[in-house]
């Protein structure tokens, strides 16, 4: 899969989306008319319960974090001190949450997708460039996996999914901080969906 | 000791006897004078987990959950607000805490907005005194090191607090609101402890819960 395309073509997220079951125009608002909930109800939506459902979403999830351990691989040639342990420390991280993944989806009968044999990845000549990537891609997962979140019909699912969620938004504070900026920018994390 | 885990049951139910003992060898520590470590703050997260394990296992409802979290949030609140007002604390620290304040101020205005969206009451604003119910000991902080480890503690209950959370909310706005106030309260995890130079994402699933 081609990383740059996926961050900066609509088309990609598009699938991704659709893949979650999860409408990319109008994000979360969208998917509520979609359901045909009212924003403004208590009336459950339903999680789809089903474990083909969430075969599905989990797979696109495990895509990404696939991505993300081989952006982590290309990038540490790029990194020094302690942001390469840092950066260490997150492909190791993101290959658990991979790993997590995939017996979620054997579990519920379905086979999990493997890592691509090559990703095409922008040209990192530098640790800032290697940075910015890293949170791009930790911005574009968070953004995915809040999207899909409401999808997972098991609730262990969705906990599961909130603890990734917020350990990437630690991989952003961490990557923001060594580039010098502002490590906790919003109260509100929803990442960017590109 | 610093391994010691909270004592908290995957189902949701204590056991009291843990926690009995668990309280007795917190007691000792104090008694021995090991002050505020970070083991003793972490023992004294206890009753909040316990708590808001509580009102999540014992609502089906949302509006339960948003309740709770409404007070965890004001509780947050207060807490900074009390550390704010310490003299303990740097000027980048007092910057650090007033933006952290902030956030959690508007996680309880949205969750409020959100409840009354839902037809709900808003809980009793909490006091200064409902502090101890989350995490003890606010009054004996003594450095800035204390107030890092103690709104550590703080933070790791609430993220442990919305990640029981989407095991039962059902709606999916709350759902997702939850989560990106969760991955909020982790990303001032980072800060608090790269302040007091812990590892600053100790686990790949942020789950609020020491390993």
């Amino acid at each position: 899969m081609d990383v740059d395309s996926f961050l900066r073509d609509p088309h990609s997220r598009r699938r991704f989306f659709r893949m979650s079951g999860v409408s990319v125009a109008g994000g979360s608002a969208m998917f509520l008319a979609a359901c045909g909930g009212d924003d403004t109800t208590s009336a459950p939506l339903g999680p789809d319960e089903s474990d083909e459902a969430d075969v599905e979403i989990l797979n696109s999830a495990l895509d990404l974090e696939l991505m993300a351990v081989a952006a982590y691989k290309a990038g540490a040639a790029r990194l020094t001190g302690s942001v390469l342990e840092a950066g260490k420390l997150f492909l190791e991280q993101e290959q658990e949450h991979a790993d997590g993944l995939a017996s979620a989806i054997k579990d519920a009968g379905g086979k999990p997708n493997r890592a691509k044999s090559a990703y095409d990845f922008p040209q990192l000549g530098s640790q800032n460039d290697v940075l910015r990537f890293a949170v791009d891609l930790e911005n574009t997962a968070i953004a995915a996996y809040i999207d899909a979140l409401p999808k997972l019909g098991k609730g262990d699912l969705r906990a599961t999914a909130a603890a990734i969620v917020a350990n990437e938004a630690e991989h952003v504070s961490v990557l923001l901080g060594a580039l010098g900026e502002q490590q906790v920018p919003d109260a509100f994390v929803v990442g960017k969906a590109a | 000791m610093m391994a010691r885990e909270r004592i908290v049951i995957a189902d949701g139910d204590a056991d009291t006897a843990q926690i009995a003992e668990f309280e007795h060898d917190r007691r000792e520590l104090i008694r021995r004078g090991l002050g505020l470590g970070g083991a003793v703050v972490a023992a004294s997260s206890i009753p909040l987990l316990l708590s808001v394990r509580n009102a999540f296992a014992a609502s089906g409802g949302d509006m339960e959950i948003l309740q709770s979290a409404i007070t965890l949030e004001g509780i947050a609140v207060l807490a900074y607000g009390v550390a704010i007002d310490s003299g303990l604390l740097s000027e980048d620290f007092t910057k650090v805490a007033r933006r952290f304040r902030d956030h959690e101020q508007e996680h309880a205005d949205a969750l409020t907005t959100a409840l009354t969206d839902l037809g709900g009451t808003p809980p009793a604003k909490p006091e200064i005194k409902d502090i101890d119910g989350v995490v003890k000991g606010i009054g004996t902080l003594k450095s800035q090191g204390d107030v890092a480890n103690f709104a550590i503690e703080l933070e790791m209950a609430a993220v442990a607090a919305y990640y029981e959370a989407h095991r039962k909310l059902n709606d999916a706005k709350l759902l997702q609101a939850g989560a990106s106030i969760m991955a909020n309260e982790a990303q001032h995890l980072v800060v608090l402890r790269q302040a007091v130079k812990r590892s600053p994402a100790p686990n790949a699933f942020e789950t609020g819960k020491p390993q």
